[in-house]
Formats: C-alpha cells, structure tokens, sequence
C-alpha cells in the first residue's frame, strides 16, 4: 500500500466517522419509516401540548340536548367525532386524551428504565452473587405473565392512573435489567476498560463514565419500543376499569370501556380513541425499528 | 437428552420457589387484613384475636409461609371469596377455557403467519414484502382489546355472522365432562355443541393471536431469509433440485427451528392478551376471572390464579425448550 493511497484510507475513515450520534442522527432521517413514526408521535405531542387551544369543546362539558334521543349521534358538523353517552364531545375527549397516554407512557418507561439501569448495572458490573440474586429474581418476574404482574400491583396499590403507570414501570423492569446486564458483560473486558482499570480509576468512575454511555444504545431502542408496550398496557388496564376512577378522565383505554357498552349503537365511541392508540403506539414502534437501525447499522440485515 | 431435561427441571425449582415466596409476600401487601375481610367490620378485638390464633396469623412469619406452601402443594387452593366455592373446581371449569382460547389463537396466529413470512420471504423487497411488514407492524400496535371490540362489532353486530359473547349458545344442550367445548361435543357426539363452540371461539382467537401472528411472521420471514443463502441450499440447488422441493425440503424445515421458541414467549402474550378478550366477549375463563377478582377483593382467587398461570407459562416454556432441544442437537450442549 503505498503513503497515497493509506491517507486516502485514512480521510475516508475520517468523513465516516463524524461521531455515533450525528452519524445515527443522519442514518435515521434517511429512513422514512422513522420519519413517519416521528410524523406521528409528534402530531399527538402537538395535540397533547395545545389541547386546551384547539378542542372545539371542553372534554366534560355536555351537549344534553346531542343525547336527548338516545345514545349516541356519531359525527356531526357540530361534534365531527359525534358525542359519547353522556353528551361530551368525542374529539376533545380524544385529544386531551393523548395527554394522559403521553405521559403515562413516559412516566412508566421511566419508572422500568431507572430501576432496571440500576439492577441490571449491579448484576452485570458487579457479578457474582449480587448478580446471581438480582438476576434470579428478574426470572421469577418474567414468570409471570406482563399484564397479570401489572394487575397484581394494581391490586396491591389500588386502581388509579399514578398506580397503573407504576405497575405497568414495574412490569418492564425485567427487560431493561437483563439487557442492561447483557451490554454491560460484553463491554466489561473492552479494551478501554480494561485500560481505566489498570490506571486505577475506580469502579464506580468505570461505570458511570465508560460503560452506561457505551451501552445506553440497545437500551434508548428498548425505551422506545416499550412506550409501546407500555401505552397500550396502560390503555388496558384502563380498559379493564383499573385506570382513572373519576369517569371524567378522559383516558383512551377507559373510554373504550364505555364505548363496549354502546357498541352496537354507537362503534364511533370505540373507533376513534382505539385509533389514536393504534397510530401513537405504531408511531413508537416505526421510531424504535429505525433507531436500531440507525445506532447499529450491523444489525441491520432484512428491514 | 434426559441430563437436558432434568437439569433444566432442576433450574425450574428455585424459580418456583421465589415465585411462591414472592406472591406470599404480596399477598400480606394487600390492603386489608384477611381478618377484616371475613370477620366484617363488627368484629370485636377479641374475635380478631381468637381468628389470629386459629389461622396461625401469630405464627411466625417463616411457620405461616410453611404451612403455606405445604397446603398449596397439597392442592388445596382456598375457597373464592366471592362466590365461595373450592378455587380449584373454578379453575377446573374456567382453566379449559382459556386453553382453548389460546390453541385457537395460536392455530390461527401459525395458520396464517407462517405463510405470510414466507411469501415475504420469497418475494422479498416487494410490494408484498413491504405490505406484510406493515401489516406485522400494525399487528404489534394494535391493542387486543380495541381489535375484539371492532370484530365484535362488525361480525357478530352489523354482519350478524358470529356469536358476541360466551363459549357457547345457552339453548344448546351439551355435556361438559372434560370443560373443553370442543372437545366435549366430540367425545359425547354432539357435533352441533362442538360447531357452535368453534364459532364461538373464531373472532377472541383472531383477536388475540394478532400480535403473535405479527411476530410469527417477521420471525419466519427473517429465518427464511437467513437459511435461503446457506451452503445446503445452494448445494441443493446447484445438485438440480426443483425449487419447489429445495423450499419445501431445505428452507422451510430450518427456517422453521428459530419460530418454535417464539411459540413459548407467545404463550405469555396469549395469558395476558386473555385477561383482555375473556373480558370483551365475555368468556369465563382464568383472565376475565383475575379481573373480577380484582374488583372483588377476592385474594384466595388471585393468589392462586396468579401462582397457577405462572406454573403454566413456565412449563409451557420449558416444554418448547425440549422440544427444541430435540429438534436442534446443538442446543443440547451449550
């Protein structure tokens, strides 16, 4: 190899490498199925944010006069998703709606992620018997069935949106542990370890600044497809009448409780907070499919 | 083979174990007080006392989870709170239920996405490739619940083609000697029994096996794929076998081995999809039966529910881990 054609190899690797993340960042606006689970989510982030602004009606307010016939009159120029059983407007109901799915969704990711990056950073930096408890006991949670843990927490804590996010948290703790642990024993005897190790900076110093960044890819791809999960969890345990007690609430998965009772009448009622729930959890899962993609693109195979 | 099988038997104790240990622990969490929950609010401090005494609520707390362990794997189960019957004769009737549930949902989650992996598989980067990944995509992002309220409505509802709730028509006159309905109108020969209940059982099945089908299919078409550019494919091809016999012969086999343990994580997906269409079509299976638990702070029912839907899952799971094991020699030695 002659010098010319080594610097060329080098400028190459130079353009390629314009760090991790603008790399990842320009792989996943390549991708336009990212692009529209962004068009997506986002859409509903815009709903959620400027709710009061844009409902045509307020979600509790009620149209007495759209139910005096019967239940329910679906769409009209007045109520463009018609009203639900007791005269409130479906639309508005929807969109604030998307307030409670967000942050519900965020807040019980969060609940999963914090405590199973921390479990899964014991067992895994740690090892030995520390592993050893954490990850039989993560076992013993994946034994039972996601939602059926869900609702055991429920039923120890009591129905109640702050209770669900909480139980469905807790649900994906398990999968952050056991991923968590995973990257971190792979990354545990890198070389870049290894060197810290023997200039002697500390442990948890090796931790915090050289492995958790170096592994928190998989684990922002797993965050964003357990929003997924966890909005549709969410919406089922509301559905299941575990969600907010106040019937005022207008949260999908309660909404569509009523909405079973009416259907034969009114399938408005089920069809369009359903379809909200569809298209924000499918917004997530196009964002989580091109992130892997984006943050490794060796895994990317088939898609 | 058999060390395989006993040692992953032996791996399965402390799993259970903790799990025992563990829904023991949650059930002294719950609000409330086994005492306040059968003795009612006018029990005098001395009844309390005397019911402490008499369930060994005094005991210390590693006596109680003992005697507790013990009367669980002695079979008995406690008595429902709600309707005060054994919990093991309701999950005798209600347990078949869901079972049968969850077969058909899994016949029809493997019926259809096998062959649609495939087909993408082979017309890959094709329109029908990208439909099918659009369609496992939506698949996985539609909650069960809402696509049983949309089928019930459009078939059963507006169509009027299906049943909307229940295992079976209340006028039908059937026996019931193993609780599986379709299976109990073909053992006693009342095919009408059996037929209704396989009607009853088509739109929860469709329901619930939609995300399996969605996984199933991207699992299969992602095999497929894999095993299509292996040497014994290429060797198969290149000896002149007709490409209908190579696929049938070579690809489909292998690709086959990765989806049968996505059949075991399914069966989770299947008992918590259950709680869900159990409850939307009004099926008395174990889901709808943990949910109504629920509101019915009925603890016997789901402490046992609970324990026994796990004991389910896990040997479900270990069954596929054998069974792949048997298909796949390599697994056995890692």
């Amino acid at each position: 190899m002659s010098i010319a054609q080594v610097e060329e190899v080098q400028l190459e690797q130079h353009q390629m490498s314009g760090g991790l993340w603008s790399e990842a960042f320009r792989r996943f606006i390549r991708n336009p199925a990212g692009i529209m689970g962004v068009a997506f989510v986002g859409f509903f982030v815009v709903v959620a944010i400027f709710a009061p602004l844009i409902a045509p009606h307020s979600p509790t307010d009620q149209d007495l006069f759209a139910v005096a016939t019967g239940c329910c009159p679906g769409p009209s120029r007045d109520h463009l998703f018609g009203v639900d059983e007791l005269g409130r407007d479906e639309l508005s109901r929807v969109m604030y709606g998307a307030r409670y799915s967000l942050v519900v969704g965020v807040l019980s990711v969060a609940v999963g992620l914090s405590i199973g990056l921390v479990l899964g950073s014991i067992a895994g930096y740690l090892g030995g018997w520390a592993d050893s408890i954490v990850m039989r006991l993560m076992d013993i949670l994946l034994a039972i069935p996601s939602l059926l843990l869900a609702i055991g927490i429920v039923a120890m804590l009591g129905p109640g949106l702050s209770k669900v996010m909480i139980a469905v948290g807790i649900a994906t703790v398990p999968i952050f542990a056991r991923l968590l642990r995973g990257t971190i024993l792979g990354q545990r005897e890198a070389d870049y370890v290894v060197a810290a190790r023997s200039i002697g900076v500390r442990r948890r110093t090796i931790l915090t600044s050289h492995i958790l960044p170096n592994s928190i890819s998989p684990v922002i791809v797993a965050g964003t497809l357990a929003m997924a999960t966890a909005i549709i969890d969410v919406a089922g345990l509301g559905f299941l009448g575990l969600g907010p007690q106040d019937p005022a609430t207008p949260e999908w998965g309660t909404m569509l409780t009523t909405a079973d009772r009416y259907i034969a009448t009114a399938p408005h009622l089920a069809l369009f907070p359903g379809l909200a729930i569809v298209i924000i959890v499918l917004g997530f899962n196009l964002i989580g499919d091109a992130l892997r993609e984006a943050l490794d693109p060796k895994l990317r195979r088939y898609d | 083979m058999l060390r395989f099988v006993v040692r992953r038997l032996l791996l399965l104790v402390p799993i259970l174990l903790g799990l025992s240990i563990l829904i023991f622990v949650w059930v002294r969490a719950l609000p409330g007080t086994p005492a306040d929950a059968l003795l009612g609010e006018r029990a005098t401090p001395a009844d309390v006392a005397e019911f402490k005494q008499r369930y060994g609520l005094n005991d210390p707390i590693y006596t109680q989870y003992w005697a507790y362990l013990k009367t669980t794997l002695s079979g008995e189960l406690g008595t429902s709170v709600a309707s005060h019957r054994p919990v093991t004769t309701e999950i005798k009737e209600r347990f078949p239920a869901t079972i049968e549930l969850a077969v058909a949902a899994m016949i029809f989650a493997l019926g259809f996405g096998l062959p649609l992996g495939f087909i993408a598989a082979k017309k890959y980067r094709t329109p029908v490739d990208h439909g099918s990944l659009f369609l496992s995509l939506i698949g996985i992002s539609i909650p069960v619940f809402f696509l049983a309220i949309m089928l019930k409505y459009v078939f059963a509802v507006r169509l009027g083609w299906l049943p909307t709730v229940g295992r079976q028509d209340v006028l039908i006159d059937a026996d019931h000697p193993t609780n599986f309905y379709v299976l109990d109108g073909i053992v006693t020969g009342n095919f009408a029994a059996s037929w209704d209940a396989i009607q009853h059982l088509i739109l929860p099945a469709i329901a619930l096996g939609s995300i399996p089908l969605a996984i199933i299919s991207r699992v299969t078409r992602a095999s497929v794929l894999d095993v299509q550019s292996e040497d014994y494919v290429r060797t198969a091809r290149a000896k002149g076998l007709p490409p209908s016999q190579v696929d049938r012969r070579h690809v489909f086999r292998n690709a086959l081995l990765p989806v049968s343990t996505i059949i075991g994580l399914s069966f989770g997906i299947l008992l918590s999809g259950a709680v869900l269409t159990e409850t939307v079509f009004a099926i008395p299976g174990m889901g709808s039966w943990m949910k109504e638990a629920i509101f019915n702070h009925d603890y016997p029912v789901l402490q046992s529910g609970i324990m026994f839907l796990a004991l389910v899952f896990v040997i479900v799971n270990l069954i596929v881990d054998i069974t792949y094991a048997f298909i796949d020699p390599r697994i056995r030695v890692s």
